[in-house]
């Protein structure tokens, strides 16, 4: 039989704050999560500002050793699944079995560590690389390092899916409960901001001066940002016959890849419309069922046309609210979608839908019911998270209220 | 997991581009090494690499859109492009029916994706100024950069999914393909992974200790790619396609480091469990494996953790180290181990085959294999 699978706990740390209550009550007070970027000079770049992680203390949550092992994606990650633990309630050794596995998303991982090794090669020469360095630069390293903190025996998977790498992480751990591989899934995505992925979405041209306005006729561009959101997945079963407070239940997701550009999205959003038709199908429910949208939103021109164009053709014109936290908590990359995931949970739990901040001048071509400038109150049964990522990914996961989706044998597949 | 048809592969590799060159050259028992690299400035000291030498990508792709794309990419477009054709997928670049690019996925596997795109812009960045990045290049610092060109050169738009897992890599995308082509995802996918020699990634392992350095000890760097086409075997029974492999089982598991261990531990322990799992989901008992397709690399102290591992569940196996030929091609080095087993049973083997990983991080994945003859 094929399970239901639920979201039972979630951690994060993000720009907007560390754990739940912070990133959320954050969220729906229309708070920036923006300031001026730390840790290296981005002033010759012509852009100053970042949605940086200020005030995590990686001691507060790994130990001393760890600390020396764990970069700084590592150390949101470790971070983000230890509050996501705490919150499902589940027992210190309940996951040192082979039945829970560690499935987590990334763009680069510890991009920091390689510029540091690449400095220290240009700077001194190859000697100067330091052999207890350079393990912690690949990018599989934070699950490695989430698995050993968390004892899991399971698999340990890394989707580096650019900046839809949290819906396919979430996406994989659904899976592996689904078809009975595992009973639990401690599943995220983790990014730390440095100055070449600063500098290279600049030369992009996708980064604005200060603020970032999702489907704003004026808007700019994306801000940078970083962070971790990490969730507990279980099987029904198993969420049940623990007493676990169900949260969210993942109901299906769609893929697909535009084939088109490396970094553009096809201009009609092929790719996206079937990645989200598939979401909804596969959910068992109808565009019509969908009360919901938490968008993939950059602020960029290219992403919030198409992404607009994509909403109107899956849901034939019928508006339905749509929100891009990137607003606040900025462009996390591999962070972003399990980050706006999150988004979705708190939104299917509070029934408040979060604002799309500096949302001043409706743009005629992205004709949507945004949830502007201040929360709205709205029924929230069930909710879509769009991704969209370098390499034409297009990711798309539809969460629910728990009790609300058909059961699984009466879905799409 | 859902078994898997493979059928051809396109494969680069340091005995050059397609699979006959492969072949030929497993077949001889020949060694890809060479002292002189190609890809990089030639490092001080010995030196011993797997390159594919002299690597040229365009009298398989042509001579139009190669300019930013970094060593990886290319050697992953030649790969995709052979196994395309090979797999009569596409033909002169149009999809065969019934493949469409909408029904065809890619899943592919890096352990360490561009570190020679990082570690360029990097350069620019430090010894320059980062206002003079290439827009063009940046992109390829994306760990996923590679597969998604492959989707956009072939026009393969059902998903595409990099996997990034160190060692493991390799395998563990047929079991990724595996949930997503029985869950309908699409009717094909190529399957496989592809890693580059640059100058970074081998100062890496060499400063670490990992590397043969003109005195037999460590392992030896490799590069290269292979794909296959690969759909479930239900499907492929439906369309009366007998595949030159199937794979049957797959197991990956993690066994945690204490905490005093380095970040390069590799746990024995991971890699018997996988083992036992892929056993199990083959539906397969350990005395009728007679071949073991291994990781051993040269590195003296993983390949004693593997053959402790390998001796305890498999004492009478045959075992054979396709990296002891091909080097140690990371995320390459999964799927170049099934171009073997192919090899193998196109050969005449008979019997499941099992083929392993070991991480470098307390994971281990192992996989079985077999010819079409084998199923009932």
């Amino acid at each position: 039989m094929v399970e239901r699978v639920f979201i039972t706990g979630c951690g994060v740390v993000s720009s907007l704050g560390l754990g739940r209550e912070a990133f959320w009550s954050a969220a729906v007070a229309g708070r920036s999560g923006f300031s001026p970027v730390e840790g290296f000079d981005a002033a010759p770049l012509g852009r100053t500002v970042a949605a940086q992680v200020k005030g995590f203390n990686a001691r507060d949550f790994l130990s001393a050793r760890e600390c020396t092992q764990a970069g700084r994606a590592a150390s949101f990650a470790i971070a983000a699944a230890r509050m996501a633990v705490d919150d499902a309630g589940l027992a210190a050794r309940s996951l040192e079995t082979p039945r829970a596995s560690v499935i987590f998303g990334t763009t680069m991982g510890e991009a920091d560590v390689i510029a540091r090794l690449d400095h220290a090669w240009i700077d001194r020469g190859p000697e100067a690389l330091s052999p207890r360095v350079l393990p912690k630069y690949a990018p599989h390293m934070a699950p490695m390092l989430v698995a050993r903190h968390l004892k899991t025996r399971g698999r340990v998977l890394t989707l580096p899916a650019a900046c839809a790498a949290g819906n396919y992480a979430l996406g994989f751990g659904f899976d592996l409960l689904r078809s009975g591989a595992a009973d639990v899934v401690i599943a995220g995505a983790t990014e730390m901001l440095q100055d070449l992925q600063y500098a290279g979405f600049v030369r992009l041209g996708a980064v604005a001066p200060t603020r970032c306005q999702p489907f704003d006729r004026d808007r700019q561009g994306l801000i940078v940002g970083e962070g971790s959101a990490v969730f507990v997945l279980e099987t029904e079963r198993h969420a049940l016959a623990r007493g676990a407070t169900r949260l969210a239940e993942i109901g299906g997701y769609g893929l697909a890849c535009d084939g088109y550009h490396i970094t553009r999205p096809h201009p009609e959003g092929s790719g996206n419309v079937h990645a989200m038709r598939e979401a909804i199908r596969r959910s068992g429910v109808t565009p019509a069922e969908v009360d919901f949208i938490n968008a993939h939103g950059t602020g960029t021109r290219a992403n919030d046309e198409v992404e607009a164009r994509v909403i109107e053709t899956v849901f034939a014109g019928r508006k339905v609210p749509v929100t891009s936290v990137k607003s606040m908590i900025g462009h996390c990359m591999g962070a972003s979608s399990a980050l706006e995931a999150l988004t979705c949970v708190e939104t299917l739990q509070s029934e408040l839908y979060p604002p799309t901040m500096h949302y001043e001048n409706p743009d005629p071509l992205c004709p949507l019911d945004v949830v502007a400038n201040t929360a709205r109150r709205g029924p929230a049964r069930i909710v879509l998270n769009n991704a969209l990522a370098f390499g034409g990914y297009d990711a798309v996961l539809c969460l629910a209220q728990p009790d609300v989706l058909p059961p699984p044998s009466e879905r799409g597949s | 997991m859902r078994p898997l048809a493979l059928g051809a592969p396109g494969v680069v590799s340091a005995f050059g581009i397609g699979v006959e060159a492969f072949d030929d050259a497993m077949r001889r028992g020949d060694k890809g090494f060479r002292a002189e690299v190609t890809a990089f400035a030639q490092p001080e000291g010995p030196l011993s690499v797997a390159e594919v030498a002299n690597f040229d990508p365009r009298p398989v792709l042509g001579d139009k859109g190669l300019r930013n794309h970094d060593r990886i990419t290319r050697l992953a477009l030649v790969a995709a492009r052979r196994c395309l054709e090979a797999a009569a997928i596409k033909r002169e670049g149009a999809f065969v029916a019934p493949f469409t690019g909408e029904a065809v996925g890619v899943v592919s596997a890096t352990a360490y994706a561009s570190i020679e795109a990082v570690t360029e812009l990097d350069r620019v960045a430090r010894l320059e100024d980062p206002r003079y990045l290439n827009p063009g290049r940046f992109p390829n610092t994306v760990t996923n950069s590679a597969s998604g060109y492959v989707s956009i050169w072939e026009g393969l738009k059902a998903f595409n999914v990099a996997v990034t897992n160190g060692p493991t890599s390799g395998l563990d995308v047929f079991d990724a393909a595996s949930m997503y082509l029985a869950d309908g995802r699409a009717e094909a996918a190529l399957v496989g992974g592809v890693e580059a020699l640059s100058e970074g990634l081998w100062r890496g392992f060499d400063r670490v200790g990992m590397l043969d350095r003109g005195d037999g000890k460590g392992a030896r760097l490799g590069e290269g790619a292979a794909f296959f086409a690969v759909e479930t075997l239900d499907r492929a029974r439906r369309r009366g396609v007998t595949p030159g492999l199937v794979v049957s089982g797959y197991g990956s598991t993690f066994a945690a480091p204490d905490d005093t261990a380095r970040l390069v531990t590799p746990s024995a322990e991971a890699l018997r469990e996988a083992i036992g799992l892929a056993l199990e989901t083959a539906g397969c008992r350990a005395d009728a494996v007679s071949l073991v397709i291994d990781g051993t690399n040269g590195y003296e102290a993983h390949d004693a953790v593997e053959a402790q591992a390998l001796g305890a569940l498999l004492p009478g196996a045959s075992r054979v180290s396709p990296k002891m030929a091909l080097g140690e091609t990371l995320g390459a080095a999964g799927s170049l181990a099934l171009v073997e087993a192919r090899r193998r049973v196109a050969a005449g083997h008979r019997g499941p085959i099992l083929v392993t990983a070991l991480g470098y991080y307390g994971n281990a994945s192992a996989l079985v294999c077999q010819g079409p003859e084998n199923l009932a």
